[in-house]
């Protein structure tokens, strides 16, 4: 019996704890993806990108003397006219022209990539790693556990829980949802839908930057950093249902345990595996996903 | 007319076995310039580099020049084989160089055997390349994981005698194999195994196998990863508190000059065997670190350093054999004994597998400080090649 206290209290707990934050992680990533695929019905494959852009971003502004507090809010602020610029100028050219998925999946590919390399070029191939700002291990139930990771799994619902506000209960959501459901009557009713896309757009890829300032200091920064979580990422916005915040949310938390509890019993190697598998049951027999798509529930 | 005619003959004949003995001597560099590994593909590159300007400017290899041909392998063993048969067949290049992850190394020595072409690491640890998976057509000039077990045993021996030891190692080729070298020469010199986990390679979070590794309590942890993947397990370990009173070991490619800013104040106290250290007090090494710095604008590395080491056994060889094809190199490379920055190397011509002293070096204030060294001869272990 007291094996078993210690058991739940040294192995389990703490596990299941660093499964919540890299949960977090994973649903940060996935919630830009979510919301560009739900609304635009573009798979953005430099959603990776975006967040190592994110990433090195504060980490140079961090160089030039800014606070890290500062940086979670000014390193997606400045990412929205990355996204503007990316969306008016790359995305809506190829959007109408033929098959939509495979014409705005290759160009945000070609867009990675290339995000990648130049990133490689300024930064040099090596990895660097920001300070962290809160360094030391707090207490919680007997559990030690970082304290920046309770920091990041608290500072990951509020925002989850603001990002659902304001596409759920806000008249600007509601326009992003019409838009999504109906563009041509949305555009006729008075949606400027144009500018809904490109705001949508821009909201995805600095929720991508966010994440990529917030994970810095946990996973380090390097020019690659972007195929990091996006697998996961992905996985995610499918068994959650594409476009779905809940969805995501839901996906990301239960994915993320099982993969921290299984490598508890199986070999690590064979964690990823069962998640995947998992994705694959949801597309089989419930290929929408747990939840709908925005604007289709 | 006639005369006139065989002058011409000759003439020509004679331009065009110049125009041959002129021919740039071509080397195909087949390493990481991407991906996890890219931190230490920039070390080969420069210390490849480095090298061929010097031969290149003092004359060349039995007066031809060398010209390199860069592929990125990607640390990638299934992209590795395809761009080394890019390299064999469509640049045609005499020797190739440059592979890192021990996978790569072994899948390449294969298609060197097929193309009957020479290939050398300068990086890989795994003991196979030149052991159980050895090839005629293999060399390797940088230590491997055995002789670094060497190194690291003889530390544990007398720093810590009877130590409880914990190994976490990257779940492929290098990590399964530095593992089971070094628990195999801890366990000889008397210490305790309490446990053994392997870790994707890329694994974005180490916490999981954190449970455990508190669990089984050891008081020494050995692990074998590399690149990226040392910075977040340091780092995490040391978020966790777990790297507290645990004495950490690791294989020479754990720390290098390319993490160890990244991993910061968790690499303190971490400690190595290695075959090259920039703080190895010889002229030749002050000369060669002086260069690379000049040149590179950081300090080599011990992949850099057996990188740059490498070509001067090949243009020795080739000067001795007086020739490229891959029998005659073969055989002048066997044996070759060669002036490097750590000191003279020996290749063992049974398992091509150079021989070199070895240092145990440890993290003192964020700096590699070197704590002992151990003779070439004392580190090699024995010659299980038996493939040729």
């Amino acid at each position: 019996m007291p094996d078993l206290i210690s058991y739940l209290q040294f192995v389990l707990a703490p596990q299941m704890l660093n499964g919540l934050a890299l949960g977090v992680s994973v649903i940060l990533v996935a919630l830009g993806l979510t919301i560009i695929f739900g609304l635009l019905d573009v798979i953005n494959m430099s959603h990776g990108e975006f967040y190592a852009v994110g990433a090195f971003g504060a980490l140079a502004l961090s160089a030039l003397g800014f606070n890290y507090w500062v940086l979670i809010a000014l390193v997606p602020i400045l990412m929205i006219p990355i996204g503007v610029l990316t969306e008016r100028f790359l995305i809506r050219r190829v959007y109408d022209g033929g098959d939509r998925h495979v014409s705005t999946l290759l160009l945000t590919f070609g867009l990675g990539m290339i995000a990648e390399d130049l990133l490689k070029i300024v930064f040099g191939p090596n990895t660097h790693r920001p300070e962290n700002p809160l360094p030391g291990a707090t207490e919680v139930l007997g559990v030690f556990i970082p304290t920046y990771r309770l920091f990041l799994i608290a500072i990951g619902a509020v925002v989850i829980v603001a990002v659902a506000l304001v596409v759920y209960r806000t008249r600007l959501g509601a326009m992003v949802r019409a838009a999504a459901f109906d563009r041509n009557m949305a555009a006729s009713l008075g949606v400027r839908v144009g500018w809904v896309y490109s705001g949508a757009f821009a909201f995805g890829v600095a929720l991508a930057g966010l994440a990529g300032v917030l994970l810095a200091p946990i996973y380090s920064v390097f020019p690659t950093m972007g195929h990091d979580f996006i697998l996961m990422a992905f996985t995610v916005v499918i068994v959650g249902g594409m476009g779905s915040i809940w969805g995501a949310v839901i996906a990301g938390v239960l994915l993320t345990q099982i993969q921290a509890i299984s490598s508890l019993v199986i070999s690590p190697v064979w964690a990823d595996p069962i998640v995947f598998g998992v994705m694959v049951l949801v597309l089989m027999f419930r290929p929408q996903g747990i939840f709908g798509r925005i604007g289709h529930a | 007319m006639k005369h006139n005619l065989l002058t011409t003959t000759t003439i020509a004949m004679l331009l065009a076995s110049s125009a041959y003995a002129q021919e740039a001597i071509k080397i195909g560099v087949l390493t990481p310039l991407s991906g996890t590994y890219a931190g230490i593909g920039q070390q080969v590159r420069w210390g490849i580099d480095q090298s061929v300007e010097e031969i290149n400017a003092a004359g060349g290899i039995a007066g031809r020049q060398i010209e390199l041909v860069y592929e990125d392998s990607e640390a990638n063993p299934a992209v590795a084989v395809t761009k080394a048969e890019k390299l064999f067949t469509v640049d045609n290049v005499d020797f190739l160089t440059g592979t890192v992850n021990s996978g790569a190394t072994l899948a390449v020595g294969q298609v060197a055997d097929r193309a009957d072409k020479l290939i050398a690491t300068t990086v890989s640890f795994s003991d196979a390349i030149t052991g159980s998976g050895c090839s005629p057509n293999v060399f390797r000039v940088n230590a491997r994981a055995g002789q670094q077990s060497e190194a690291l045993a003889a530390w544990l021996k007398q720093e810590k005698p009877g130590a409880e030891v914990y190994y976490l190692g990257p779940d492929y080729e290098m990590g399964r194999s530095t593992v089971a070298a070094f628990k195999e020469r801890a366990e000889s010199v008397g210490a305790t195994s309490t446990g053994e986990v392997f870790a994707p390679l890329d694994s974005k979070d180490y916490s999981q196998y954190f449970g455990q590794l508190r669990a089984a309590r050891p008081d020494v942890l050995y692990t074998s990863v590399a690149g990226n993947d040392t910075v977040r397990l340091f780092t995490q370990m040391n978020d966790f508190g777990v790297s507290e009173g645990l004495t950490i070991l690791g294989a020479s490619g754990t720390v290098t000059a390319q993490n160890i800013n990244a991993i910061g104040a968790a690499a303190e106290g971490f400690i190595t065997g290695v075959g090259y250290s920039v703080l190895i007090d010889s002229p030749e090494n002050k000369a060669f670190t002086e260069a690379f710095r000049e040149r590179n604008g950081a300090d080599p590395d011990l992949y850099g350093a057996d990188s740059y080491g490498l070509l001067f056994a090949y243009k020795a060889a080739v000067e001795a054999a007086g020739a490229t094809d891959t029998d005659s190199v073969r055989a002048a490379l066997e044996g070759l004994s060669w002036e490097t920055p750590q000191g003279t190397k020996t290749i063992r011509a049974g398992d091509h597998q150079a021989m070199q002293p070895m240092y145990v070096v440890e993290v003192k204030n964020g700096q590699f400080t070197i704590v002992r060294s151990i003779a070439g001869e004392d580190a090699i272990g024995p010659d299980t090649c038996d493939k040729f």
